[in-house]
């Protein structure tokens, strides 16, 4: 095989800190594994050992892969996303198995071994897309394309019938038996719209030729495409009701814009149209208020509202500091979960519970790591495209991983937000395995050159003076 | 206490000592990142110090920072301008690659000289070296860290 690869022009490269950092966590997926199957039998016992092993098995090939193919990728972000899947593991395979299930053919698969499928399937994008990408003109030259995908693959949720037949958000998309949640994809997209659009025209959107008042705003031509994109986008997260999305492109869109320009004025006036959209949410709309009340006092309604929000407070505080150990905590009792929802929007809650503030803390560090790797990957990153990419890409798994522990421990409203990597779920789990594939190819040092501008228009702003 | 939940209190917190082991790697693997980074950032890659220019542009004994791109010539598009009679307009480009700086004539009238030699094509150059377009003759150095 190494012959193969040498007659292609390809020299496997040891990457030794990745290689280290799968093995510890490896060896901490084993001894979780362990602890959670000894306090399920009541003696000491490994449980069964087959989706641990298949799951390290995944890792250490796509390693593998990445040795052989010579990639110099950034050597952090593989053992970091397969720690956050470790721990989703874990707690996948301690909850109740009933609370998701696909039946294909004879084969019934529960909760775990859904999220083991779930999990290959996203680390198996991650690799290809980490491999493959070696330049970005698809991404670039196409972003008003992406951006219609996106929006297509939103709308067509209104089309084809709804897959859940309650009356909360209308998220999923049903194809077979397979169920999806576009707007998860939709984050990438947009990213990679803004991104691509920003860089084009940051040096217009930095220059303030519009007064309004005392405010002071760019060219009004080139700042309505992309208000209207970002509005559509909103208009149509608000119908279907998912706070959470509509949080997220809001803060990523003005973060970018931030970013991009360097200029204060967008980040007080974006905080200035947040304040009154969210103000005129509250009035307009039962289940924005209903959200912030339970913020507010949720034991104005204990048993009902405010439910889910005092049971995972109780979870933290059942926690203390060491946790109860996995397996230990109170969602054993019975088949049905203490809290509503603990796989996908509670996750952080049963992990806090069970593993402590020591183990909640080391979660909320693997996502700083994330962020410090995808800033470093922007501030090395050879153009704007590629920078604002990076910058928006690390920004979309970071703030749905804030927003979401935050609305966990009742700091922030709580929205219905996945925790990247760990809550279960296959589109959440898809797009960010995106996220994560498309930043290690961004960080490849064999890359491609970004293309020289080409459009008249483009032009560079005097960067820093040499002294 | 009996020995099953005495060993089981070992596994827990040997795992919970794994995260942070793993964590510990993790921020190792960042420490060694930034330090390098640290340590290559804000040094410029060398200099030329200027050691005689008979025309005065640029001035003897001036020292100019160098981009890993530098072009030098009488035309003011380049990175340096010299404005010496026996300079070109193009005269040569200096560049750094991975962990050398090159030296190419751009097919000057007069021709470039390194340490007193006419070179032609790309020509490797060490710290020290002396480089002569014209009558400038400026050295490269590398900035002090």
């Amino acid at each position: 095989m190494i012959a193969a690869l040498d007659r292609a022009g390809i020299r496997p490269r040891f990457r030794h800190r990745e290689l280290l950092l799968l093995v510890l966590a490896s060896v901490a997926l084993c001894a979780g594994w362990v602890s959670l199957a000894s306090q399920q039998a009541g003696q000491m016992s490994i449980g069964d050992p087959t989706i641990p092993i298949a799951y390290v098995g995944i890792l250490f090939v796509i390693h593998l892969g990445f040795v052989l193919t010579g990639r110099r990728m950034d050597q952090v972000l593989l053992p970091v996303a397969g720690m956050l899947g470790a721990l989703s593991l874990l707690l996948m395979a301690r909850l109740p198995q009933g609370l998701a299930g696909l039946s294909l053919g004879s084969i019934e698969l529960g909760l775990a071994p859904l999220q083991l499928l779930w999990l290959s399937v996203a680390f198996s994008v991650l690799a290809v897309l980490a491999i493959v990408v070696r330049n970005d003109n698809w991404l670039r030259e196409y972003k008003y394309t992406w951006a219609a995908v996106g929006i297509g693959l939103l709308l067509l949720v209104f089309v084809l019938p709804p897959a859940g037949a309650d009356d909360g958000p209308r998220l999923s998309l049903r194809i077979g038996p397979i169920t999806g949640q576009p707007s998860e994809l939709l984050k990438v997209i947009l990213v990679v719209f803004l991104a691509g659009y920003l860089a084009e025209n940051r040096t217009l959107l930095a220059r303030t030729s519009t007064k309004l008042g005392p405010i002071s705003l760019p060219p009004v031509p080139y700042l309505l495409p992309m208000l209207a994109m970002w509005g559509v986008a909103l208009a149509i997260v608000i119908v279907q009701r998912d706070l959470g999305a509509a949080l997220l492109f809001f803060t990523v869109f003005l973060t970018l814009l931030y970013v991009a320009t360097r200029r204060f004025a967008y980040v007080v006036l974006g905080m200035a149209m947040f304040l009154a959209g969210a103000t005129i949410l509250y009035q307009l709309f039962p289940h924005v208020r209903v959200r912030v009340d339970i913020w507010l006092d949720p034991w104005a309604d204990p048993l009902g509202a405010g439910y889910q929000v005092i049971r995972a407070l109780y979870a933290f505080g059942r926690g203390g500091i060491l946790g109860t150990g996995l397996g230990a905590g109170l969602p054993a009792v019975g088949d049905t979960p203490a809290i509503p929802a603990i796989h996908t929007d509670f996750v952080f809650a049963a992990l806090a519970e069970e593993l402590g503030m020591l183990g909640g803390l080391a979660i909320v560090a693997l996502y700083a790591v994330i962020a410090e790797r995808g800033l470093r990957i922007a501030a090395r990153a050879a153009d704007d495209f590629r920078a604002l990419l990076a910058v928006g890409l690390t920004l979309v798994i970071v703030l749905q991983a804030a927003l979401i522990i935050g609305g966990n421990l009742k700091l922030v409203p709580l929205t219905g937000i996945t925790l990247p990597f760990i809550s279960y779920g296959g589109s959440s789990l898809l797009a960010n395995a995106i996220v994560i594939g498309l930043l290690l190819a961004l960080s490849d040092r064999g890359v491609e050159p970004p293309p020289p501008p080409s459009s008249a228009r483009r032009f560079r702003l005097p960067s820093r003076t040499p002294a | 206490m009996d020995a099953f939940t005495l060993t089981l209190w070992i596994v827990r917190i040997t795992f919970v000592i794994l995260l942070y082991l793993f964590f510990a790697a993790l921020l190792r693997a960042l420490w060694r990142d930034l330090r390098t980074t640290v340590a290559t950032a804000g040094r410029s890659l060398g200099r030329l110090v200027v050691v005689t220019s008979p025309e005065g542009r640029p001035p003897a004994g001036a020292s100019i920072p160098l981009d890993a791109i530098t072009s030098l010539g009488r035309d003011v598009n380049n990175s340096i301008t010299m404005e010496d009679s026996f300079v070109s307009a193009e005269h040569a480009v200096l560049t750094f690659r991975g962990r050398a700086w090159y030296l190419e004539d751009r097919g000057s009238t007069n021709g470039t000289y390194v340490n007193g030699q006419r070179v032609a094509g790309v020509v490797p150059l060490g710290y020290g070296d002396e480089l002569q377009f014209g009558q400038v003759r400026l050295r490269l150095e590398r900035v002090p860290a």
